[in-house]
């Protein structure tokens, strides 16, 4: 009998425990590394909740310093704008640019006040330039789209 | 304009109370001027009026909203003064328009089975909506407290809440990509001065914060007065004074004439994965396994639109696979990046249109649910009517919900026993949440259950009865047969207590197995379970068979059958009944 009291104890105990502490992992500015920032991994939370940043504090896209350029290498305000859209969209737009179209590309091209298709048509041509590797960051990918933008 | 017309009432979250006069949902006290204010409208008006005619430009900044009351309606002459934290948040935002969102259930988080809504303040930005932003309404927890904790306090007001703003891409992350939760978008009708007065509204409560509750002053609540003190004449948060489930207020949203101008569908990563996955030919099926499963693929062999419609859908799943923490990162990026480079080797559109339009959260049934049935216990018939408050059972329509999915709360049955003459509370389900998520090729969720109940049971030894509340928690998986028939076991945990029950309690472990079958207008739920306990009350080998017939979007048939072996003496209760959905 008391087995059963521990067995339904540890039962009880170990489904409530699983339900995790979500694993913080810093992962650089690349592919990957921006859209769940610390938010990685499926856990099961009880309640919905969002514990950082009031109205007025969590506002707009940061023209200021980006986290993933400490040393200052992106200048000007519109490349500012778009590294900042980049490092939270890194994923999508990578497909976007593969595929020559898509809503990240949409949205750079108004940043940016390009046409969208010739923007789109440039990211797919110009792909193996934009993302020369699988481990390019924000910073990387945002100067190589100015300057193939730009060509 | 007094203290008591609806526009001030709104923009101070007055809401009547018993058995007189008003008090604000907002618990900040930096709200209110007037040092009654949260109970007395006139105070703060007065205050309010005040202060527009002080110098004291820092507080006056706080309240753009109120100004522009007091301003509409001859109140004050004052000029608005500067304020330049305020004038950035507009130009970040260039409000465009006012969009409601609304996210359906995710499948690892119970809560989260009612759905979410937020406001997005559209951006007159070029490009996208992305850039626009979305106002969430959340309880502030700590960083990583215990789960049950989260549940106790959110359901005692034991948080308070409070506003964030977020770039609508980060919405889509977190919903669409993190947790695979398909996302509504409703647009409404607003004018730009009601777009304008909505940003300055928010700007008002955006730093104040309130009592919390799960399940009425949640998340859907405060949007809902926050739409009121735009244009009053809403009235929508006046329908929600003891329950606010979010998709309710969706639909109060929608029943408002002209307001709901279109409605757009933005499916999850995981809809898009699954619905790409069915529209695959064989050929594309099997390439596009070999390649996730990292065999020697040949998507060559394929057309052009089909090979961008395999890459694409591999990269999606790579990105889920990631995010499930199925992937290490230098995996995942590999493996992206040969998506992608696949990808752009295609020099052609996909084939698939986007997405399926999805069920409309709109055409779903009716949250409460009246049961009325009849039946027999053992030989002896009875009658029975249930009420639930909230909110949806495997065997409900399925129609918009998730299916699998079923969150009860406060589900209470009385009966009345013909042969003893006796009206007696059945039972009454405090809260159940069960979770039935098919493992495939592609994915491999969890199911589990959580259920508390206080039910009439009988001790077969003595035919005594009484009541027991019963705690159970369990997890296992499940598997579908085939679209429409599942397969799923569970191992449970159960508690028991009762002050009839020989030493009032029992605790037991259990294993059942089951069928779940949806065909829509048809649903059958069939569960076989073992019951090992502490206390031979609580041995019992119990079969379960329920069954329902949609009748129309809020009426159903159903039928249910209970058969419990306990020590030779055996439960056989059957009941036919009608199910009805109201709001």
């Amino acid at each position: 009998m008391k087995k059963i009291y521990l067995t339904s104890l540890m039962l009880g105990a170990a489904l409530l425990m699983s339900a995790p502490a979500h694993a913080y992992d810093s992962t650089g500015c690349g592919i990957g590394s921006m859209a769940w920032r610390g938010q990685r991994g499926i856990g099961p939370q009880v309640l919905a909740v969002s514990t950082n940043g009031t109205f007025s504090q969590t506002i707009g896209i940061t023209f200021g310093l980006s986290g993933c350029d400490p040393e200052g290498r992106i200048t000007g305000g519109t490349q500012k704008m778009v590294l900042a859209f980049l490092e939270n969209n890194m994923e999508q737009f990578a497909m976007d640019a593969a595929a020559g179209n898509g809503e990240t590309i949409d949205t750079i091209a108004g940043l940016m006040n390009v046409d969208k298709s010739v923007l789109g048509a440039k990211t797919q041509q110009n792909f193996g330039v934009i993302f020369a590797n699988a481990d390019v960051d924000a910073v990387d990918v945002t100067l190589k789209l100015f300057e193939v933008v730009k060509a | 304009m007094t203290s008591l017309s609806p526009e001030w009432l709104a923009v101070g979250h007055y809401q009547p109370v018993w058995p007189g006069g008003y008090k604000s949902t907002i618990d900040s006290r930096e709200f209110f001027l007037a040092p009654g204010g949260k109970t007395d409208p006139q105070a703060e008006l007065d205050a309010t009026i005040a202060l527009f005619q002080s110098n004291d430009y820092q507080n006056q900044c706080r309240f753009p909203a109120r100004y522009q009351l007091l301003k509409k309606n001859g109140l004050t002459a004052a000029p608005f003064p500067e304020c330049p934290e305020l004038e950035k948040l507009y130009r970040d935002l260039q409000p465009a328009g006012i969009t409601l969102l609304f996210t359906d259930a995710y499948m690892s988080n119970p809560s989260s089975l009612f759905g979410h809504t937020l406001i997005r303040i559209d951006t007159a930005r070029k490009g996208t909506q992305l850039l626009a932003h979305g106002v969430n309404y959340g309880a502030y927890t700590g960083e990583d407290e215990n789960p049950l904790f989260f549940a106790v306090l959110g359901v005692t007001g034991g948080y308070y809440g409070g506003f964030t703003l977020k770039p609508y891409y980060d919405i889509i992350n977190t919903y669409n990509n993190i947790e695979n939760r398909d996302i509504w978008e409703f647009e409404l009708d607003f004018t730009p001065e009601e777009q304008s007065f909505l940003v300055a509204h928010l700007w008002e409560i955006g730093r104040v914060q309130s009592r919390y509750f799960f399940f009425s002053r949640n998340c859907s609540y405060m949007l809902m007065e926050a739409l009121d003190a735009v244009r009053p004449s809403l009235k929508l948060a006046r329908q929600f004074r003891y329950q606010t489930i979010p998709l309710d207020t969706l639909k109060a949203v929608y029943d408002r004439p002209g307001l709901v101008k279109k409605v757009n569908y933005r499916p999850s990563r995981q809809t898009k994965i699954n619905h790409r996955f069915k529209l695959m030919t064989p050929v594309q099926r099997e390439e596009f396994l070999k390649i996730i499963r990292r065999e020697k693929a040949n998507p060559e062999q394929l057309e052009l639109q089909e090979q961008a419609d395999v890459w694409e859908t591999a990269y999606q799943l790579v990105q889920y696979d990631y995010v499930a923490g199925k992937l290490e990162l230098p995996e995942y990026r590999q493996r992206s990046f040969e998506a992608l480079l696949g990808r752009n080797r295609v020099k052609a559109a996909g084939k698939f249109a986007e997405e399926e339009t999805g069920k409309s959260p709109l055409e779903t049934h009716e949250a409460k649910r009246l049961v009325l049935g009849t039946g027999f216990r053992n030989g002896e018939a009875f009658q029975e009517l249930a009420l639930r408050p909230a909110y949806h059972s495997l065997t409900d329509d399925n129609y918009g919900y998730l299916r699998g999915a079923e969150i009860n709360f406060l589900n209470a049955a009385v009966r009345y026993y013909d042969r003893s003459d006796k009206t007696v509370l059945q039972k009454i389900e405090l809260a159940g949440v069960r979770s039935l998520a098919p493992v495939n090729e592609i994915f491999s969720p969890v199911s589990f259950q959580i259920l508390t109940d206080i039910s009439r049971e009988m001790n077969p030894k003595t035919q005594e009865e009484g009541y027991v509340f019963n705690f159970t928690i369990g997890a296992g998986s499940t598997w579908a047969l085939s679209e429409n028939i599942w397969a799923y076991f569970m191992t449970n945990t159960k508690m028991s207590y009762g002050g009839f029950l020989p030493r009032d309690q029992y605790a037991g472990v259990s294993g059942a197995v089951g069928l779940f079958a949806d065909f829509e207008r048809v649903r059958v739920l069939t569960e076989a379970e073992k019951v090992w306990a502490t206390a031979r009350f609580g041995e019992k080998i119990r079969w379960k068979a329920e069954a329902a017939v949609t009748l129309s979007r809020n009426n159903a048939l159903a039928f249910n059958y209970l058969y419990e072996q306990n020590r030779g003496k055996n439960l056989n209760e059957s009941m036919l009944s009608w199910r009805t959905y109201f709001n």
